[in-house]
């Protein structure tokens, strides 16, 4: 079974702290943490920020990593092929981290106990599409899904509170290419990103509708699925793929756009909406806008809320803006930066595809390599636990 | 709705339609640059460890000078390779125990004051100290001990604590001296890693074609040139000239900041131009390399009019300006190197701007 493949491998921080000779060890690929009758890393690194992200190694297999506020490595997973999105569990002691779209894997980590992480695999005629969330009570996962025969998109629901993982449902999306998923209204509420993008596992990463695309994002009532409100652009930017999101203090949705149409325009790229209100553009500076290749990576809101990031991992850049007014504070160059998580009250980490993690106190100060782990590549998405 | 529209920038990206072999840039590169490259450095820090014995058994200015000469030595043919962030130097965890960087948070410095404090045995061995934090056993924290903040060689001073940071010092030599080495053994073996980027398919399943080894090869100078200014220049000029913190250049507490700046862009520039990829470029493309060397020269020439060191000389006439070019030329590498060249190759570049989603 190509799952037992699965390799862990993990240090303490007090081992870390007492002195790094502990990666050094990691890389001779010694720990086996769940066969000592260990977790992945200590009760006590709770205490300290923790992050996790999907990177590529520098062997070029594909793993999880768990990182401190320094940027130094914790703990690794090791996945059978390459990881995208993780969500994290109301209480942060459990994730679960997603393949890659069209993947068909995902792996429920529970890094403070002694269980072996479980594998979850879609059904047959499903594929992930790479992200998911929990419910408030952390007994449910909900994971984007293709249906790519029927051509729609569906949110696998996952009773992941036993000893196995059960997918017990499952909730339309209300469009196609579902890609981010979040909480809203005091979990009440589901928000889906409909990307609005048609593709099939027969054409890997092929992109079938460019023409007809209609993304959207959906509020759905998390109990019963139904349609809450559903949110679409203007038509001349139906080939803006709306896939990545972020709440911010005020409950307010962020999401990021990918466009599909015509290279030479330089379309926003960012919206901000309500369940009631619909999108409201904010505007990217055009000395900006023309090198970002219309692309945006993550979205991610600070912990206070009130700034959100986007990653534009083709421009290079990361661009901060004001919740409340949406308005665009500042941007920091970041070659191949996509990966964002909330650092202390006001500021971000931020991953780079050459390894680089720095951390950048507020839109205004100057960000700070922490840490670059020789030969890694981190991939487009990491999470606070 | 409106929204601005801008004329299309075309990328250059017509590069040659087959499949490209990449053979010859990759042997040119292992044998005209990687290890020569490699065995200079083992060179070098071989030699780090007698000038220490000597300033240890008689401290005067001389047996000083000597040492810190070695000392930038061993500085300068680490800089030629330490970009070189693949294979060898990433096995054993070795390019962190050579040097330890970044270090923003100042990690070293406290698990150094802690050996000290403690008198810590096993640091004094170079057989015990390989197995201590990566952070107190390289060329970084040699620094951080033999040289203090004016960039003056404190070893072997009196003191209390003399003959065991001799000891220590000595460690940390004959352990880089070790892992130079074994870096510089493990690329002249050919059936080490240089076979599987020789070899592509055979040997490593992430590295099936002479595309994905140049790539490998390729993608570390982009990466070195990002390392140069992000995270070598870019910190020590803040936010401005009165925010400046020249301290933060590596290898400067020993006076060796600029030097090691050089070297870093040299080894980059030198690797370049042994992968010898002139060859493969059509006539539209022809221009790339000259103007790549034009854009190195020109960043040899701001650091060379900067008067070392550069923790002293930082706010001088002109020198911050200097800098700062310094990252726009760098800025300007990296995107011709990222975009144009690898373009007109063919190669693939970034992790999460070539195939995000």
């Amino acid at each position: 079974m190509r799952w037992m493949a699965t390799n862990r491998t993990a240090i303490s921080r007090r081992a870390l702290l007492a002195g790094l000779g502990g990666i050094a060890a990691l890389c001779a690929g010694n720990f086996s943490a769940f066969a000592g009758g260990a977790g992945l890393i200590e009760e006590n690194a709770l205490d300290y920020p923790l992050f996790a992200s999907a990177r590529r190694e520098a062997d070029g297999s594909y793993g999880i990593a768990i990182i401190d506020d320094a940027g130094q490595e914790l703990a690794r997973v090791a996945l059978p092929g390459r990881g995208h999105g993780i969500a994290v569990s109301p209480d942060g002691r459990r994730f679960i981290a997603f393949a890659r779209r069209p993947g068909t894997f995902a792996l429920l980590i529970d890094p403070f106990e002694r269980t072996e992480p479980q594998v979850l695999t879609s059904i047959e005629g499903r594929h992930f599409y790479g992200h998911g969330c929990f419910s408030p009570d952390g007994r449910l996962v909900y994971a984007v899904e293709n249906d790519y025969d029927a051509v729609r998109g569906v949110l696998g629901v996952y009773d992941v509170s036993g000893r196995e993982v059960r997918r017990i449902g499952e909730i339309e999306t209300g469009g196609i290419g579902p890609h981010d998923v979040l909480l809203a209204e005091g979990g009440k509420v589901l928000v889906v990103a409909n990307g609005g993008i048609e593709t099939h596992p027969s054409r890997p990463r092929e992109k079938l509708n460019i023409d007809t695309m209609q993304p959207s994002v959906v509020f759905l009532d998390r109990e019963s699925g139904d349609v809450l409100a559903k949110h679409s652009l203007a038509q001349d930017l139906h080939q803006l793929s709306l896939r990545h999101m972020a709440m911010d203090a005020q409950g307010k949705v962020w999401v990021g756009g990918q466009f599909e149409g015509d290279k030479s325009l330089t379309p926003p790229l960012v919206a901000h909406m309500t369940r009631d209100a619909g999108p409201k553009l904010s505007e990217i500076p055009p000395t900006l806008a023309s090198g970002l290749q219309s692309y945006i990576g993550s979205v991610v809101a600070n912990a206070s809320g009130d700034v959100i990031a986007t990653s534009a991992p083709r421009g290079g850049q990361v661009l901060f803006w004001a919740a409340d007014t949406g308005a665009f504070l500042g941007a920091d160059q970041v070659v191949d930066g996509c990966g964002l998580a909330p650092l202390d009250a006001s500021g971000f980490l931020i991953s780079d595809g050459t390894g680089g993690l720095r951390c950048v106190e507020d839109p205004q100060s100057l960000p700070e390599v922490l840490a670059r782990p020789p030969g890694i590549s981190w991939d487009n998405h990491m999470v606070a636990l | 709705m409106r929204y601005l529209i801008y004329a299309a920038c075309v990328c250059l990206m017509a590069g040659p339609a087959a499949a490209q072999d990449f053979s010859v840039n990759i042997k040119k590169s292992i044998e005209g640059y990687i290890r020569p490259a490699a065995d200079g450095f083992a060179r070098a820090a071989d030699d780090l460890a007698p000038a220490i014995d000597a300033v240890c058994r008689e401290t005067t200015a001389e047996t000083k000078a000597a040492f810190a000469q070695h000392y930038g030595d061993v500085v300068t043919t680490f800089a030629k390779i330490s970009f070189l962030r693949y294979g060898p130097l990433l096995e054993d965890d070795r390019l962190n125990r050579l040097a330890f960087m970044p270090d923003p948070r100042g990690i070293a410095q406290r698990q150094i004051r802690k050996i000290l404090a403690d008198t810590d045995s096993t640091a004094i061995d170079a057989s015990t100290l390989k197995d201590k934090s990566v952070a107190v056993q390289g060329l970084t924290a040699l620094q951080l001990i033999a040289f203090d903040e004016d960039g003056q060689v404190v070893l072997g001073d009196p003191g209390e604590m003399r003959d065991f940071i001799c000891g220590y010092t000595r460690a940390i030599a004959v352990n880089a001296a070790q892992v130079a080495d074994e870096v510089a053994a493990a690329w002249d073996d050919p059936d080490g890693y240089s076979s599987e980027l020789l070899m592509p398919g055979e040997k490593n399943d992430h590295v099936r074609t002479s595309k994905d080894a140049i790539e490998v090869i390729f993608n570390a100078l982009v990466t070195g040139l990002i390392i140069v200014k992000d995270q070598d220049v870019l910190p020590a000029l803040g936010k401005g000239p009165e925010s400046a913190k020249a301290h933060r250049v590596p290898f400067s507490r020993s006076g060796n900041g600029l030097v090691y700046l050089a070297s870093e862009l040299k080894g980059i520039e030198d690797a370049l131009r042994a992968a010898e990829f002139e060859p493969l470029l059509s006539e539209d493309f022809a221009w790339i390399p000259d103007s790549i060397y034009f854009e190195f020269a020109n960043a040899q020439t701001l650091l060379a009019d900067i008067t070392p060191p550069i923790r002293q000389s930082l706010q001088d006439g002109g020198n911050y300006d200097r800098l700062k070019v310094l990252t726009l030329t760098i800025n300007s590498l990296r995107d011709t190197m990222a975009g144009e060249l690898a373009g007109a190759l063919s190669l693939s570049g970034g992790f999460n701007a070539l195939d995000g989603d």
